[in-house]
């Protein structure tokens, strides 16, 4: 039977402890520790393997956005972080958070499996970027779409760290189409994974529009006017990933309704959709193609 | 205000012979404000051995020392000389340490006191004499009382750096090393495989923005005090992205943010004092360096500011 947690300050305690101390997803963390172990890595290797993980670069904008507090507009950019930060501090903090993986273990995944989790993020980005690229956004402008798409699901890292078998029957109730994937979460957890993100992307300072695409990638129009293009373009590359089946984060239902309105809100059509995925499976066998995982 | 150098060297202390001159201990300043008297120190490499002694000469001072030490980095150069800075054995003295955190986030007061374990040095940081107070920096704007402000730039170098703007009495003295020129990380070569168009533009903006807001940073500084390790031929010579300035880019960079007076300091060890009177005699003469002041910084040299 289900049942409602009492302890919700307890729960909140227990995230809040991880969040603190998230590990590199497993799908991406051997890549990490190879490429920033190897001096002779270039730049572009770098952000090519932080930008394919949502946990580091999540990491690498927390350091550059708390350590530069006085910037004023958040940076959103993963370009601009290692230029700042410089290649070695980002190749140090890559690692410091790879590590931590083996320290405490990544969490069990029952509830979804890591790679499609890790699927799912890249999916999302991928398709983020193209929609902010097919309505004319600039290249740079076009990395925080893909950034936001990459993070949206991070909340249900903790979540599924931490209470395992609560997940996996968040999961599995979801599944039956009966009842919303958030909705099951607050149901049995008492919180769910839009909150637990919103709480992320506020302590790692990563801004507003990240803070909001957390909280509202589910209710864009609940976002503020400033961030509802992005989080809107946000909720309908999420659809669009459940759609076409890149990876899963445990949500399976793909909501036909919403597409349609997304899209609309978007201002993007189904024709377009269609030629998008072309490019879309390219640059995610490129980067299965870069993590090695093809072989797995 | 007055500048005292009591390290000017970088990397790591280089007596012998051929540094008599300029001095071999690793960098250490001492800032004097004369009204009220307030003695504050930035960096903690080997020369601040000798800035601590100087202090037992003045009656007194030494067992009442109440006093701020800003490191720019936690690179050995710049924190060695701390276990030997005499009064921290002293239980009179009161010492605050700023400083930036590190990438790892580990609070400094980890960073630095773990020198002071026995594997390192025979007094461990909880024996010391003095009372020390650990206040981890970032990027911003700082009131330290006394009518003195602080302002805090990340400069570029392998870790976490920060250059030091502290201003009093409309006088600015301006701290940055370790450093180099913000420079465009990605590849921009187009004939090579993991060339990206779209990387190599936004690099190149980005490295832009950070060298402008550098100079602004610095812009009309008393005395801008920066690295100028090397020659701008030694810098291509294999040694970009180690952190430290080619000469010639700080000379241009000093002149376009309007610094008054430019001491060039963190001098390679393997610079010799006859080689460091020839820079001088290339850079320094007025007719290259025009009406801004510009010397290579001594041991013991002291500025009016």
């Amino acid at each position: 039977m289900d049942h409602v947690y009492p302890n919700r300050d307890f729960h909140l305690k227990r995230i809040q402890a991880t969040i603190a101390r998230m590990p590199s997803l497993s799908t991406t963390v051997v890549k990490v520790l190879e490429t920033c172990n190897d001096p002779r890595a270039s730049a572009n290797q770098l952000k090519q393997v932080i930008s394919l993980d949502p946990v580091l670069t999540g990491r690498v904008l927390r350091l550059i956005n708390s350590a530069y507090f006085a910037l004023g507009k958040p940076i959103t950019s993963l370009t601009r972080a290692i230029i700042m930060l410089g290649v070695n501090t980002v190749k140090n903090l890559a690692l410091s958070f790879a590590i931590l993986k083996n320290m405490k273990g990544g969490g069990t995944f029952h509830a979804f499996s890591t790679d499609e989790f890790w699927l799912h993020c890249l999916g999302v980005g991928v398709v983020a970027k193209s929609l902010a690229g097919s309505k004319g956004l600039l290249p740079g402008e076009q990395e925080e779409y893909f950034v936001a798409g990459l993070l949206h699901d991070l909340g249900k890292l903790p979540l599924n760290n931490q209470f395992p078998d609560e997940y996996f029957q968040v999961c599995q109730s979801a599944g039956k189409g009966s009842d919303p994937f958030q909705h099951a979460e607050d149901r049995l957890l008492g919180i769910d994974h839009c909150k637990v993100g919103a709480m992320i992307a506020r302590k790692w300072r990563l801004g507003v529009g990240l803070v909001e695409t957390m909280l509202h990638h589910h209710q864009p129009d609940d976002a503020t006017e400033n961030s509802r293009y992005l989080v809107s373009t946000i909720s309908l590359a999420n659809q669009i990933a459940i759609k076409l089946k890149i990876g899963t984060a445990g949500d399976f239902i793909s909501d036909r309704t919403r597409l349609d309105l997304l899209t609309e809100n978007v201002g993007v059509d189904y024709r377009q959709l269609i030629d998008f995925n072309e490019s879309i499976t390219r640059e995610i066998e490129k980067a299965k193609i870069f993590l090695e995982i093809v072989q797995k | 205000m007055m500048i005292k150098f009591w390290g000017v060297r970088g990397s790591i202390p280089s007596p012998g012979p051929n540094t008599v001159k300029y001095g071999g201990n690793t960098l250490c300043l001492e800032l004097r404000l004369q009204d009220p008297d307030r003695l504050i120190i930035i960096d903690a490499g080997s020369g601040i051995r000798e800035l601590g002694d100087s202090l037992s000469f003045s009656k007194g001072a030494k067992d009442q020392l109440d006093t701020e030490i800003f490191l720019t980095h936690t690179h050995l150069d710049h924190i060695l000389g701390l276990p030997f800075f005499a009064p921290i054995h002293n239980p009179g003295t009161r010492l605050k340490i700023y400083g930036p955190v590190t990438c790892e986030e580990d609070p400094l007061e980890s960073v630095i006191g773990g020198q002071l374990s026995y594997r390192y040095f025979p007094v461990r940081q909880h024996e010391l004499g003095a009372s020390i107070e650990y206040i981890d920096l970032k990027e911003g704007k700082y009131d330290l009382g006394q009518g003195v402000t602080l302002t805090t730039k990340y400069l570029n170098h392998p870790l976490l750096t920060l250059g030091y703007r502290i201003e009093y009495g409309a006088k600015a003295v301006c701290t940055a090393y370790d450093t180099e020129p913000f420079y465009n990380v990605f590849c921009t070569d187009p004939s090579d495989p993991s060339y990206d168009g779209v990387l190599a533009s936004e690099g190149d903006w980005a490295a832009r923005d950070e060298n402008s807001r550098m100079e602004e940073f610095f812009k009309d500084a008393d005395l801008l005090i920066h690295d100028g390790q090397y020659t701008q031929a030694e810098y291509d010579s294999g040694k970009r992205g180690w952190g430290h300035s080619p000469i010639e880019h700080v000379m241009a960079a000093a002149g376009r943010a309007n610094a008054k007076r430019l001491a060039i300091c963190h001098h390679d060890p393997l610079r010799t004092d006859a080689q460091l009177d020839e820079l001088a005699r290339l850079f320094c003469n007025p007719g290259i360096a025009g009406d801004r002041v510009i010397f290579f910084a001594r041991e013991g040299q002291e500025v009016e500011i």
